[in-house]
Formats: structure tokens, sequence, C-alpha cells
């Protein structure tokens, strides 16, 4: 009985952050009907971003450079074009961006000397950190997927799958693939009553994905800028004909998914060490989304702890009858099971039908 | 205040719909373009507000001008945000997954200030039908609130030229007098119209002028009296006659060529 409701709590914390994954998927899923393969390697990109900030990584700058200019001409770009500034202010703003994201690689950010502080040091370079997450979705978004809109979502999709070996591919050329050693050093809230036992870092990822889950639905149901998203996802044309511009949006969309995802990574990588090889656990999603259902926010929170659970009970209980690795093919095994049941997934919408 | 000159369109670069249109709606007026099925009379709408492009059609010839400005070429959102200009597509753009409040809302996003819930007063008071059921999904509305919320949407926007597609498509006649009346009451607010509809009497009634379109070009002009009169528009759009089989002929005609491509 300790055991079952050990596993469960466990499987739960870890489940919270699938479901954060989960919602990345079904709000670019909702936006562009697209399904984001690449979901492992921004997975990790968003953790290698983050580990730059957080544990003072340098680059050498024949590798600092070229992501310098490249965020001066996606700045440049967006300023221009979306947010039509004049060229006067668009190329000068590019600048300062790239100019700051080179110093920031090159120099490093060297935050363990100014605060000595681990919790702050993390509350600091959180931010900094999603918000280059945020920053390169958008700027995948504004590459690959916008020449792509209007036309077949299924174009897109097979879109990501090339991104993501892309992705994959430039991290290796800047940080090389071996395993870089990730501890956050949070304050411990290890949790021991009688006979549980729940560690500090799962704990902490479940907080973290759960509050990062409720501030993306907050935004989304009590903005301003939620609802242009939900109406973009709705009806692109519909809403690019009532003046809301459905491309900025799916830009603002891709970069909030790719911050979430950070989010995920930061946790999962929390829990051993980050490399290149860590983009497998991306694709937790997929059953994820298909179990909770494709276009449903609160399914990909319900589908995120069922997977977690799964997980966790498989290794509990059908691991130590010899069955090593189960504990990865349980999720897809009960993704059968529930789409032979439910083809649309557990809370898939109820299309409104006239008559 | 807005010009067509000569315009010609084609869709996916082989398809052509619109084959030389010219015309001109004056300020104040109510302006009624009718034609048959595909005569080419949406994507006429599309090509003056931008959304052309997201169907993947193109302007190959002609221009599109707002008091003397060309606007050919810019971003639907920005031909509605610098010359006010809004178009209610066809068959109720509503969303569906929203509230009718949250649609409303949704329309004023491009200029969301604190006149936005005295606008949606006013829209209420236009359709008071659209206030007793405004955390209703539109999804759920019938097919007359939505068109009266797709028209309520397009006020929250403050449009002073509103070009409207075949907003009777699939109402009760009741409901599109109804519609139609209003209509002309927001004329009289000030606000020009360019009103695309295959119901030509009930929209004749309402208009100043009107065109009508036959295969991407404009075939009759006049004011709405004189067309409510013509021989022609009488046999092909206000009753049946021998020359409708003849429209029938042209239009299956069409058809061949378009499987052909
Ligand atoms: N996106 C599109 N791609 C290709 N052809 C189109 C597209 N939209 C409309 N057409 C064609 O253009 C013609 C004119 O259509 P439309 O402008 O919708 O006519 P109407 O509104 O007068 O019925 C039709 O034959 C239609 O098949
Ligand atoms: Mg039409």
């Amino acid at each position: 009985m300790i055991d079952l409701i050990q596993t469960l709590g466990s499987g739960i914390l870890v489940g919270l952050v699938y479901a954060l994954l989960g919602l990345c998927i079904v709000i670019i899923f909702k936006a562009s009907e697209a399904f984001n393969f690449a979901i492992g390697e921004f997975l990790i990109l968003g953790s290698f971003l983050f580990y730059v900030l957080f544990f003072n990584e340098t680059l050498p700058w024949h590798r600092a450079l070229p992501l310098g200019v490249l965020i001066f001409l996606f700045f440049s770009y967006v300023f221009f074009f979306d947010i039509r500034a004049r060229f006067v202010i668009a190329i000068p703003s590019g600048l300062v961006a790239g100019f700051l994201i080179f110093c920031v690689l090159f120099f490093g950010l060297n935050l363990s000397s100014l605060v000595s502080s681990s919790l702050l040091r993390f509350i600091i370079a959180l931010p900094m950190g999603l918000l280059a997450a945020g920053f390169v979705g958008s700027m995948v978004e504004r590459i690959t997927i916008k020449p792509l809109l209007g036309r077949s979502p299924i174009s897109m999709t097979i879109i990501t799958l090339g991104l993501g070996f892309f992705l994959r591919g430039c991290i290796q050329l800047i940080w090389g693939s071996h395993a870089y050693p990730f501890f956050l050093d949070l304050p411990d809230i290890t949790m021991e009553m009688g006979d549980f036992l729940f560690l500090s870092d799962p704990i902490w990822a479940g907080i973290l994905s759960l509050l990062t889950f409720g501030l993306v639905i907050v935004f989304l149901f009590r903005s301003r800028w939620g609802l242009a998203i939900r109406a973009t996802s709705e009806d692109q044309a519909k809403a690019m004909a009532f003046g809301i511009n459905s491309r900025f949006i799916l830009l603002i969309v891709w970069a909030i998914s790719a911050l979430c995802i950070a989010v995920a990574g930061i946790m999962i990588s929390n829990f051993g060490a980050l490399q290149v090889g860590m983009g497998y656990v991306g694709l937790r999603a997929i059953p994820v989304v298909l179990i909770g259902g494709m276009d449903s926010i609160g399914g990909a929170l319900i589908g995120g702890i069922i997977v977690g659970v799964c997980e966790s009970l498989a290794g509990t209980y059908i691991e130590p009858m010899g069955l090593i690795g189960f504990k990865d093919v349980a999720p897809y095994i009960l993704l059968l099971i529930v789409l032979f049941i439910r083809p649309y997934g557990l809370f898939g919408t109820v299309r409104i039908e006239r008559v | 205040m807005l010009s067509i000159e000569n315009l010609r369109v084609v869709y996916h670069d082989v398809i052509s719909v619109l084959n030389g249109i010219s015309l001109g709606v004056k300020d104040g007026e109510v302006l009624i373009i009718i034609g048959a099925n595909g005569a080419g009379k949406t994507t006429l709408l599309r090509s003056i507000s931008g959304m052309i492009e997201f169907y993947d059609g193109d302007i190959i010839e002609g221009d599109v001008k707002m008091d003397g400005t060309s606007i050919k070429g810019l971003d639907a959102t920005d031909i509605m945000k610098r010359f006010d200009l809004t178009y209610v597509m066809e068959d109720r753009p509503v969303f569906w997954y929203l509230t009718i409040e949250e649609n409303l809302g949704a329309a004023s996003f491009s200029r969301w200030d604190k006149r936005v819930k005295a606008d949606m007063e006013e829209v209420f008071g236009y359709f008071p039908v659209l206030r007793s059921m405004k955390g209703k999904r539109a999804g759920y509305a019938s097919g007359g609130e939505q068109q009266m919320l797709a028209i309520g949407m397009a006020l929250m926007t403050k449009p002073k030229i509103l070009l409207l597609d075949e907003p009777s498509l699939g109402l009760a006649p009741l409901i599109t007098e109804e519609l139609f009346s209003i209509i002309s009451q927001l004329n009289q607010t000030g606000i020009t119209i360019m009103l695309v509809e295959q119901n030509a009497h009930a929209a004749l009634g309402i208009g100043t002028r009107g065109y009508v379109v036959e295969m991407g070009r404009i075939v009759l002009d006049g004011t709405a009296q004189e067309l409510l009169e013509n021989e022609d528009v009488r046999e092909f759009y206000l009753g049946s006659g021998k020359k409708e089989r003849k429209s029938y002929k042209d239009a299956k005609r069409y058809k061949r060529r378009k499987r052909w491509l």
C-alpha cells in the first residue's frame, strides 16, 4: 500500500512535467494544426540556453559570433516586418540584441560572482533562459512555419521533423554531445512523512510545471492576447479579416510553446545531466496528447498525469519481474488501449454540429 | 472613396477568376454587386481587403485605391487599420468556440481601448438578441444570430467602409429583411457599404447603385432602380426565363475548364 501511494505520488509529479510538454504540443496544434515533432530538440535547446546563463558556460568566439549575427538578423527582421518599426529603429535594436547575446555567450554572464544564493541565481536566470528559448521558438516559426501559412498542416508537420534533425545538429555543433552536469541546488523541500519519501527535485519539477501550466492558461483565457490566440486557433482567415494579425499570433504561440518546453527541459535535466541524447524525453508528449486529445488543454493535464502514473506503476511493479525498460513502453500500450476505445483521445473537442 | 481599376486576379497562378473589373464606390452609398455563383464576387472582395494572398491568389493587373492611395498588396490587417475597411466574409465568419462576447472582443483586438465596452453596448443596441445570449458559444447560435454577430464584430472594428459578402445566405426571408434594414440603418450613420448578394431583389431594395458581375467581368451597371427594372436582370436574377438556361450552360463550361486545369 505504501509502495502504491509512493509510486502514484512520484508518477503524478513527473506527470505534471509531461502535462506541460503536452500543453506545448496542444497550443501549437490548435493554432496551426501542425504537430511539432521537434519538441525534443526544443527541450534540449531550452535547457542549454538556461545552462549557459545559470552555470556561466562560455563559448569560443567562432561559435558565439554566428549566433550573435543570427540574433541580429532575426531581431531586425521581426522589428521591421512584424512590429513595423522604421529601419533606423529596427537595425540598431537588432544590433543591440545581437551584441548582448554575443557578449553573454562569449564572456559568460558570471551570475555566480554577482549573486551567491543559488535560489536567487535561479530566479534571475530562469526568465532570461526562458525568454531566450521563446525567441528561438519564434525565430524557428518565422523561418520554417510562416512560409507555409495557409498550406496543408501536413507540410508543417513534416517540416518540424526536418527541423528537429537540423536543431539537433546545431546543438551538437555548438555544445558537443557529452553530458553536462546539471544541478540547480534549489532549496531542499524533500517530504518525508512516516514511510513516504518524496525527493526535492521531483517536487520542484511538479510545482514549477504546474505553475507554468497555470500561467499559460490564465494568459490564454484571461488576456486580450489570449483571446486573439484562441480566435486565430479557430480560424486564421476569419481572425485576419477582423484585424488580428494571425502571423504575429502564430509567432507568439510558438514562442510560448518553446518557453514552456524549456521549463520542462530544465526540470528534466535537473533529474540527471543535460546532453543532446536526452531529446527523446520530449516525445513523451505524443502519448500525452493522444491520450488527452490533440486539441484539449485540460486533456493535456490529465493525459500527462496518466502517462506519468502509468510509467511509474510500470517501473515499480512490472520492471522488477524482469522486464527492464517496460517503463518506457507502458505509456504507448496504454495509448493503444485508449485510442481503441476513444479515437479522438479522452477529451478531444466535441465538435459543434449545427442541424 | 474606393476605386477598382481593371483588376485581374488569378488563383494558384493559373485559375483566372477576375478578368478586368473596374468599379467605384462613392462615399456614403450602398453599392450592390450581384452575380451568379462562381462569378467572382467573393474574389473581388478578397482582393480589395487584402485577404486574397491567404487564398493563394494574386492580383496580376490593375489596382485598388482608397481615396487615391493604392492598397494593393498590403496586409489585410494593415488595410483594416489604416483605411478603416472591414470585410465580413461569406458564410458567417464568427468564431464558433468563443462566446458571443468574446467574439466581439476578439474583433476589437486591433483597437483595444477603454471604449470597447461602450462599443459592445452599441452593437447590442443594434442587435438586442445578442445581448441576451452573450455568454453562449457562437457555434450554438442560429444562422441569423451568427450573421448579426458577424456584422456586430465588423462594427467593433469601427469601419468607414464595410464589405459584406452574401449576408443573407441561408437565412429565412424575414430575417434577411431585418438584417437589410439594419444594414441600411448603419449606412445612415455614415458607413459606406459594398454589399455582395445573390438575393438581388432584397439587396437592390436598399441599394443606391449596383453592378452585375458575370464570369469575372462587369456586364451591367446602373442605379438600383434601373437594375430592378432592367430586362436582363429580371430574367437572370429576379425571376426565371429562357436566359436562365443559357447562363447555366456558361457555368457548366466554366466548371469543365476548371477540372481540366
Ligand atoms: N482559393 C481558391 N482557389 C482556386 N479557385 C478558387 C478559389 N476560390 C474561389 N475559386 C474559384 O473562383 C471562382 C469564383 O469564386 P468566388 O469568387 O467565390 O465566386 P462567388 O463569390 O461569386 O460565388 C469559382 O469558380 C471558384 O471555384
Ligand atoms: Mg461568394
